[in-house]
């Protein structure tokens, strides 16, 4: 049994100080998920403090059927729903309608890359809907596969390909953007 | 490399060294008292011990007193609680619905300090 799993069970027989262990240790990602969906520090502290009210109180329940860090960001996400009514309805009316795969890349960038481009890139994921910023933090920051964003936000596979697929639409026109501009000066 | 490509490698690599938003300040200890707060004693309370002897002490007055008091005057109590109830029947019907609903505003406004509290909690 790995040192998580046994601060999991001892917190739920009532261990306040394995649940504090447990906090330490997924804060920062909780947090992170909340602060780049509704974009506030403060609101993003609640959320993430919230989130682990909620998770001690149906930390019970919890049967280990997904891991611990997922659960608590499906818990996280429906603190954000509540907060922003809109998000739920975006991610839904997202449609599934892209069938290309999505391309993975394992060359890695440095040859072509400029620190500014990488920023700039940055400032663009900051910019986007935040449905497509929850869905871009899941499957970047977190490394949740495609399955595990599709169970964490109840939604269908196609939907949260179609999401990614869009996100990166948007990033491609933004640095789209950047090139004219370079092509100009 | 075919433009379309560069781009993706690059939004890839953007992505993918999209750093982790730094926390302000840990949060541990405020979730702990939150915790600690909501934790309710299963066992009675002082409070309950208090309430339940009061009422215990009230229902054994009145029993003492309607046993103690002289025949010629419980005869008297009960003749005007009749009369008390037959005027009440003929003048004051009114009375049942403006009780109901002033018990219900009553309940209601006992309800507020709870819920603003747990806004407050939310909050």
């Amino acid at each position: 049994m790995d040192r998580e799993q046994a601060l999991i069970q001892r917190a739920q027989k009532g261990s306040h100080e394995a649940f504090a262990a447990l906090v330490e240790e997924h804060q920062r990602y909780v947090y992170n998920l909340a602060v780049r969906v509704v974009r506030d520090e403060n609101e993003a502290l609640d959320l993430a403090q919230e989130t682990f009210v909620r998770a001690w109180t149906a930390l019970p329940n919890f049967r280990g059927q997904s891991q611990f860090r997922t659960w608590l960001y499906r818990i996280v996400t429906n603190l954000c729903y509540n907060r922003l009514p809109t998000l739920r309805r975006s991610l839904n009316d997202l449609g599934d309608d892209v069938m290309e795969e999505i391309p993975l890349f394992d060359n890695p960038a440095h040859e072509i890359e400029s620190t500014e481009t990488r920023k700039y890139l940055h400032q663009a994921v900051e910019a986007l809907d935040e449905n497509y910023r929850l869905l871009i933090t899941l499957r970047y920051q977190h490394e949740l596969s495609y399955e595990e964003i599709a169970s964490t936000l109840n939604l269908p596979l196609g939907t949260v390909k179609t999401g990614i697929f869009r996100a990166k639409e948007q990033l491609r026109r933004s640095l789209a953007h950047l090139e004219e501009s370079w092509i100009t000066v | 490399m075919d433009n379309r490509l560069k781009q993706d490698a690059l939004i890839e690599d953007a992505l993918t060294s999209y750093p982790l938003a730094p926390m302000p300040r840990d949060i541990t200890l405020n979730v702990m008292a939150h915790i600690q707060q909501d934790t309710r004693p299963v066992i009675v309370s002082w409070r309950d011990f208090v309430l339940s002897f009061v009422i215990a002490a009230c229902v054994t007055a009145l029993w003492f007193a309607t046993q103690n008091l002289p025949p010629i005057l419980l005869a008297k109590i009960r003749i005007q609680g009749i009369l008390l109830y037959q005027d009440f029947l003929v003048n004051a019907r009114w009375m049942v619905p403006a009780t109901m609903l002033g018990l219900a505003a009553l309940l209601a406004v006992l309800s507020i300090p709870a819920m603003v509290q747990m806004t407050m909690k939310r909050r």
